[in-house]
């Protein structure tokens, strides 16, 4: 009798399943799948080829996928490299607390044609619980003065390093990271700093103080551990995560995720001072044989024209940094980037950095087993903007870089209690 | 005054077309973009961002693009680049002698990241890309089993004979026969299935289908004798291999990206019946795209169990030229021709040759064709990966039509002199 085994039945998203398949016959090729729908049902599919031991078994800890969509031994393969039906749309839990996203895994015999898969039913299947939050942890609306955004709170007693997490150019409030990270022990707060609730639809400048406010108001929070807070920053969050570091010595530990080292497009305004952005070359766009829009050399002129001062002085931040960068990245050169401003720590003498480089990632590094979005649609701009990432390498980069970003934050947000005896 | 100028406006389409922009303002960035329609209505588009240069004068001969859908100087990139709206649609001219296709250059005075397919450009040239030149004949061929459309060059001839071969589309595309006449040859473009009256699936291939193909055109008083050539891509190109294999009347064959094995289907000639090499669905891959790779789904030439399935291609009499994209994401062309030359040079054989075009994919068509990056079939829910850089893939196209028709006229025309 055919069994499918899948544990944990329900976890954090970020948690690894172990998925097994007995009862077949020795040496059977079946195909796995995994199906998902979003909240507004967009169906989300996967494939994978597997063949059964001489004992009839199918262990994804062990067994290669001989095709489908990834090939090779990977446990989790079926999770990322989850497909949308409608091309370009991205996986995006909105609801991170109430419900969790419902996986299917279903077997089928090899003999089916792909295009019969459709209609009929597998040998066996189940179905998973990939939650965002874990039992216990808190979630509060934050609508305090300016700051627009939703603060996780850990379970438990007494204090929590804090973090602030910001997202890039989509804008809106987007919270899976937050309410993952508080879930790991972390209080985060998901800020959001445009075109959500009343805060500018598309603003012309970057107000750095009302970051300070969010960092003001993390550390006043009564969970918050201090005497420093960490950001979690992707993209232009990660011009604006590095710009806080610089700025405010709250800030000790920073994760930059394939940002820049300069202000992009828009000026920053801290205190009344003014710096201004470097701009982007439309000429420089490239169009790939997909018709994909690729930016990442378009700050390439500005950046030849200007001087040094246009970069961001890093070197004046006083705590730590970790660049994460996908070296296949296609919307910002991230890689020049984050090695410019590291050798512009060196210059001065810090070494307060750490840069985790990974070929074959590109640009939206997120959480481990979420799905490749490899481009996404600008409707007002008619254009698809590629993002880049080869399916299995950036699986592997999220994997590894998000156990490397939590290593990072507690290790600079927790002080090390020793026994002195 | 500024102008745009594109020459020659009406030309074969695979003759480069030389546009220049004069009297506009020095060190101008510009905006040039491509667009046609083809005759089911798919809108394929393109663009690039140049900079005129101190006299505001731009020629594409010598100006670098910027960036757009190429970068560098590609004086035909906005022709090979073009791409349509909708995914995974082909560029396949149907009718080849009574239109062009018409191709729009504009010309804006701005660059960004706008849809400038609803700007008014600054100044417009429509130039004709033909796939066939006057004179050029075509004949309907329904005789015996054969169908067809035969192309005839204009003039008494008689004129070196090639077979086309397209591949596992089915159907019959005439653009590459009809360009092939404009150069001159004789050139029947054969359909095998999925066409008229014949099978609606490729169950096998029935070698004696084509030897009758063969000897019509032989026997077409405009045809040169005794030997004719075949120009084949893809499955087309198994067939073309085996062509030359067992039909003595086929003196030269390009290949372009097929398997030198019988793969998926049994080949048939007379007593012979050679089994294909299995495939294996399990190793189907699927691209981000949700394009299917088939590059690993057939069985390997070189494994021992698979020998009774390799083509005899030392017992080709005439000259093979294999032409391989070293990126085709469908073959393992380079392997597969790389097997076949080694296979000949075992037999003290020297009539092979082939041409490896780093960056190019599985679709390598005549120079200037747009590259697909996957597309429908009928056998598959899901379009087939074809791969191809598209600079490199454009560089193949260009290179590799040259020494085609380098290779028949040296091979074809040798034939003649012989009598």
């Amino acid at each position: 009798m055919i069994q499918l085994t899948a544990t944990p039945a329900s976890a954090l998203v970020d948690e690894p399943v172990h998925i097994r398949a007995t009862g077949l016959s020795p040496f059977q090729v079946v195909i796995l799948q995994a199906s998902l729908a979003d909240e507004k049902g967009n169906l989300f599919h996967s494939q994978a080829y597997y063949k059964a031991n001489e004992a009839g078994e199918v262990d994804l800890q062990q067994a290669p996928s001989l095709g489908g969509d990834y090939i090779g031994v990977h446990p989790m393969g079926l999770f990322w490299s989850l497909k949308p039906e409608k091309f370009l749309m991205k996986l995006v839990k909105k609801d991170v607390v109430n419900s969790p996203f419902l996986v299917q895994i279903k077997l089928y015999d090899s003999n089916l044609q792909l295009t019969d898969i459709a209609t009929t039913a597998p040998k066996v299947s189940l179905t998973l619980e990939r939650w965002y939050v874990a039992p216990g942890v808190k979630r509060i609306q934050v609508r305090e003065g300016p700051l627009r955004g939703t603060l996780f709170l850990p379970p438990g007693e007494g204090r929590f390093p804090g973090i602030i997490d910001l997202f890039g150019g989509i804008g809106g409030l987007i919270e899976y990271r937050a309410s993952l990270l508080a879930s790991h022990g972390f209080v985060s707060l998901a800020l959001a700093y445009f075109n959500y609730e009343d805060l500018p639809a598309q603003p012309e400048k970057t107000e750095l103080d009302y970051f300070e406010e969010a960092v003001n108001f993390l550390l006043r929070h009564p969970k918050v551990l201090g005497p420093g807070i960490g950001i979690v920053s992707i993209s232009k969050g990660a011009e604006i995560g590095l710009s806080m570091a610089i700025h405010l010595k709250q800030v000790t530990a920073t994760v930059l995720i394939n940002g820049p080292n300069f202000i992009l497009g828009i000026p920053q305004v801290y205190h009344g001072q003014i710096s201004k952005p470097l701009a982007l070359s439309p000429q420089s766009l490239s169009i790939n044989a997909l018709g994909l829009a690729e930016f990442q050399h378009s700050f390439e002129e500005a950046r030849r024209e200007a001087s040094e001062t246009s970069l961001l002085p890093i070197e004046k931040a006083q705590g730590h940094f970790l660049f994460i960068v996908g070296e296949d990245d296609k919307n910002l050169n991230s890689k020049v980037y984050a090695e410019q401003a590291t050798q512009q720590l060196s210059r001065y003498g810090k070494n307060n950095w750490t840069l985790l480089s990974y070929p074959g990632a590109g640009h939206l590094l997120e959480p481990p087993y979420s799905p490749l979005c490899c481009a996404s649609e600008i409707s007002s701009l008619h254009l698809s903007i590629h993002w880049g990432g080869e399916v299995t390498p950036h699986a592997a980069a999220q994997e590894h870089s998000w156990k490397e970003i939590q290593k990072f934050l507690r290790k600079h947000l927790v002080p090390v209690v020793t026994s002195q005896l | 005054m500024f102008q745009l100028t594109a020459t020659p406006a009406s030309a074969l389409a695979d003759e480069p077309v030389h546009i220049r922009v004069t009297g506009l303002p020095p060190l101008q960035l510009v905006t040039l973009t491509a667009s046609l329609k083809d005759e089911k209505g798919n809108v394929f588009r393109s663009k690039a961002f140049y900079k005129t240069n101190e006299v505001g004068e731009l020629d594409l001969m010598k100006a670098p693009a910027f960036g757009g859908d190429y970068v560098g100087v590609h004086p035909m990139g906005l022709f090979w680049s073009l791409k349509c709206q909708k995914a995974f649609r082909r560029l396949l001219k149907q009718d080849v002698m009574n239109s062009p296709f018409w191709v729009t250059l504009n010309l804006y005075d701005t660059v960004g990241l706008q849809d400038f397919s609803t700007e008014e450009p600054i100044a417009s040239q429509v130039v004709q890309r033909w796939f066939s030149a006057p004179g050029v004949q075509r004949v309907q061929v329904r005789e015996g089993r054969v169908r067809g459309a035969l192309f005839l060059p204009p003039g008494e001839g008689p004129f070196p004979g090639v077979i086309d071969l397209f591949g596992g589309r089915g159907g019959l595309v005439e653009f590459r026969a009809s360009l092939l006449a404009a150069h001159g040859l004789a050139v029947l473009a054969l359909a095998y299935f999925a066409y008229e009256d014949l099978p609606e699936l490729l169950q096998e291939i029935d070698l004696e289908y084509f030897e009758e193909a063969a000897n019509l055109l032989l026997a077409h008083p405009k045809v040169q004798t005794p030997g004719i050539g075949v120009i084949s891509v893809s499955k087309g190109a198994e067939i073309g291999l085996a062509m030359a294999c067992f039909l003595k009347q086929v003196v030269a064959t390009v290949c372009i990206n097929g398997s030198t094995a019988i793969c998926e289907f049994p080949l048939r000639y007379k007593d012979l019946v050679i089994a294909p090499i299995p495939t294996f669905m399990e190793r189907l891959q699927f691209d981000i795209s949700g394009a299917v790779r088939l590059l690993h789904y057939r069985g390997d030439p070189r494994d021992k169990v698979n020998q009774r399935s390799v083509l005899p291609v030392e017992k080709a009499q005439g000259s093979i030229l294999f032409i391989v994209g070293e990126n085709d994401e469908c073959s393992k062309s380079r392997e597969y021709a790389e097997q076949a030359l080694h296979q000949l040079q075992n037999h003290g054989r020297n009539n092979g040759r082939m041409l490896v075009y780093p960056g190019a994919g599985h679709l390598i068509e005549p120079p200037y064709a747009p590259l697909c990056y996957a597309s429908p079939n009928l056998k598959l829910s899901s379009p087939l990966l074809w791969g191809g850089e598209p600079t490199a893939h454009a560089t193949a196209q260009e290179h590799s039509w040259g020494e085609i028709l380098k290779f028949f006229r040296q091979h074809l025309i040798q034939a003649r002199s012989k009598l």
